[in-house]
């Protein structure tokens, strides 16, 4: 997720982009739903099918998101965010009108509010042996991606001066960032803050560079993450609250201090 | 000397309104060379068009007696470089960072720097004097200082054309005095320079040869003196003859100009 929040970040030019601005939490949202409310039971290569349905959502979303983009013509940055913000949108209203059907059985409704806040399970070794793989060869094709992403920072019109191919890393960074979304929230739900502030954090720390950038939040993100799930289950005991919910108690104070500690620090 | 960059019959319209009317002249190479002319004349537009940022539309524009059609995406920016008039930069990039992005043309999608980029980087920051800011972060720097930034990412791409677009905008009377200086260097030193400038003074004391746009449009291009001649001047910029002997400055274009 953090990785995916470096990539789309450096994509849009925008520290408040988040994996999610695409409108694929939207999509993971209904698609978990479906999976918690119609079909709990059934399972799919060790995953069950909230899990499966989530990824499929996620990327259906994207592709959707993607080619609505497309077809209104002008291909800009601002008609992607756009239409991920319309779409995701509509997803989420989808997801709330089901809830409301399934209010009367209801049985669903705590694991389904409790998965959208984020709630890591522990996976089991099939589902790691198709994530990790997935997640890891993604993450090496990002690499050079990165690269020309910091070419992207001076702007879509200088990098193609400089000889970079726009429109291909854009649609690379999309996939790539849609793919470890779909498997970060497959087994994790939708959990905020890691995505939007963990690249942040480590922007403070370790300067812009996405090369250096996306190494980093891979690592730190999950670092962060288990930290906090630690946390999470112990904390309260026995209640566990949802990581997501946690992630953002935690963080949010932490990242405030940072970037007023750095913000005195270069006005000094 | 040998011609750089060429233009033949080229013609550009944005819309239903034509910008640039087929204009056709050739540029020597290590000319320096001012491009002149009221806001929204096209000469942004002309930067852009020799840079293949734009596409003509009609016409065509040969660097180094190639069409520029004919250029590959990471030959070209070898060869020509754009200065862009604005550069805004999202977190906090170093300098040296953001110079280093002039190698790109340069570097294969896997694998990283070369020492060759390494110095290339390097002598394009001494060269503009901008070495003592190469930890600096863009955002904190001054606008000459940004200037210089946005040249040397030119100079680490090693062209031999350099296209400015007012490189002297916002710039104090002394920013812009060394900032002129500093073209006219990397001039002396091989490079052919086409800057888009407003102050006159300046075009008139500094570069060789002219090209002139005016609002018809229609188009001059050749030496300084025979380009800013008063009454082209006066048919650009839409103001009295003697608005421009006494300021040789670009007045404000329009009725306002014409009534005072």
């Amino acid at each position: 997720m953090s990785a995916t929040g470096v990539l789309f970040q450096g994509l849009f030019r925008n520290p408040l982009a988040d994996p999610f601005v695409l409108g694929t939490s939207g999509g993971a949202a209904l698609g978990g739903a479906v999976g918690i409310f119609l079909i709990p039971t059934l399972s799919f290569a060790g995953f069950s099918a909230t899990a499966v349905l989530a990824f499929c959502g996620s990327v259906l979303t994207m592709i959707l998101v993607w080619y609505l983009a497309r077809a209104s013509g002008r291909f800009a940055m601002e008609t992607l965010l756009l239409a991920g913000f319309a779409i995701g949108t509509m997803l989420n209203a989808a997801t709330v009108v089901f809830e409301l059907h399934e209010e009367a059985s209801n049985s669903g409704l705590r694991v389904l509010a409790a998965w959208l806040h984020g709630q890591l399970g522990i996976p089991t070794w099939s589902q790691v042996g198709l994530l990790a793989p997935l997640v890891a060869i993604s993450l090496l094709l990002a690499l050079p991606v990165a690269g020309r992403l910091n070419t992207l920072a001076l702007g879509e019109e200088y990098a193609a001066q400089l000889g970079v191919s726009v429109g291909r890393v854009r649609m690379a960074t999309v996939i790539l960032g849609s793919l470890l979304t779909a498997a970060a929230v497959s087994l994790g739900g939708l959990i905020g803050f890691v995505g939007l502030l963990v690249p942040h954090f480590l922007r403070l720390l370790i300067g812009p560079n996405h090369v250096r950038l996306l190494p980093a939040a891979a690592l730190g993100g999950a670092t962060f993450l288990v930290l906090a799930d630690a946390f999470a289950r112990t904390a309260f005991a026995p209640t566990e609250i949802p990581v997501g919910v946690f992630t953002a108690f935690l963080g949010g104070p932490a990242f405030l201090y940072l970037l007023n500690h750095r913000s005195r620090e270069s006005r000094t | 000397m040998s011609t750089i960059l060429e233009f033949r019959n080229l013609s550009f319209s944005l819309g239903p309104r034509l910008l640039l009317d087929r204009m056709s002249f050739a540029i020597d190479k290590q000319e320096m060379v001012a491009l002149v002319g009221p806001n929204g004349v096209g000469k942004t537009t002309l930067l852009k068009l020799a840079a293949r940022l734009l596409k003509a539309t009609s016409g065509e524009i040969l660097l180094d007696g190639k069409p520029l059609a004919a250029w590959s995406r990471k030959q070209l920016p070898r060869a020509v470089a754009l200065v862009p008039q604005e550069l805004e930069m999202p977190f906090h990039f170093p300098v040296e960072e953001i110079v280093a992005q002039g190698r790109v043309p340069y570097q294969p999608l896997f694998g990283t720097g070369t020492r060759a980029d390494d110095d290339a980087v390097e002598s394009a920051m001494q060269a503009v004097d901008i070495l003592g800011l190469r930890k600096r972060a863009y955002s904190e720097l001054s606008g000459g200082e940004r200037q210089r930034v946005k040249i040397a990412i030119g100079l680490a791409q090693q062209a031999e054309l350099m296209l400015l677009d007012e490189p002297t905008q916002h710039l104090d009377v002394g920013r812009q005095i060394e900032l002129i200086a500093l073209l006219r260097q990397l001039n002396q030193a091989g490079i052919t320079i086409i800057a888009a400038v407003h102050d006159l003074n300046l075009v008139a004391e500094n570069f060789s040869s002219t090209i002139l746009l005016t609002p018809e449009p229609a188009w001059f291009a050749g030496s300084t003196p025979e380009v800013m001649h008063p009454d082209l001047l006066e048919r650009a910029f839409s103001v009295g003859r003697s608005a421009l002997a006494s300021y040789c400055i670009e007045p404000p274009a329009g009725k306002f100009v014409q009534a005072w």
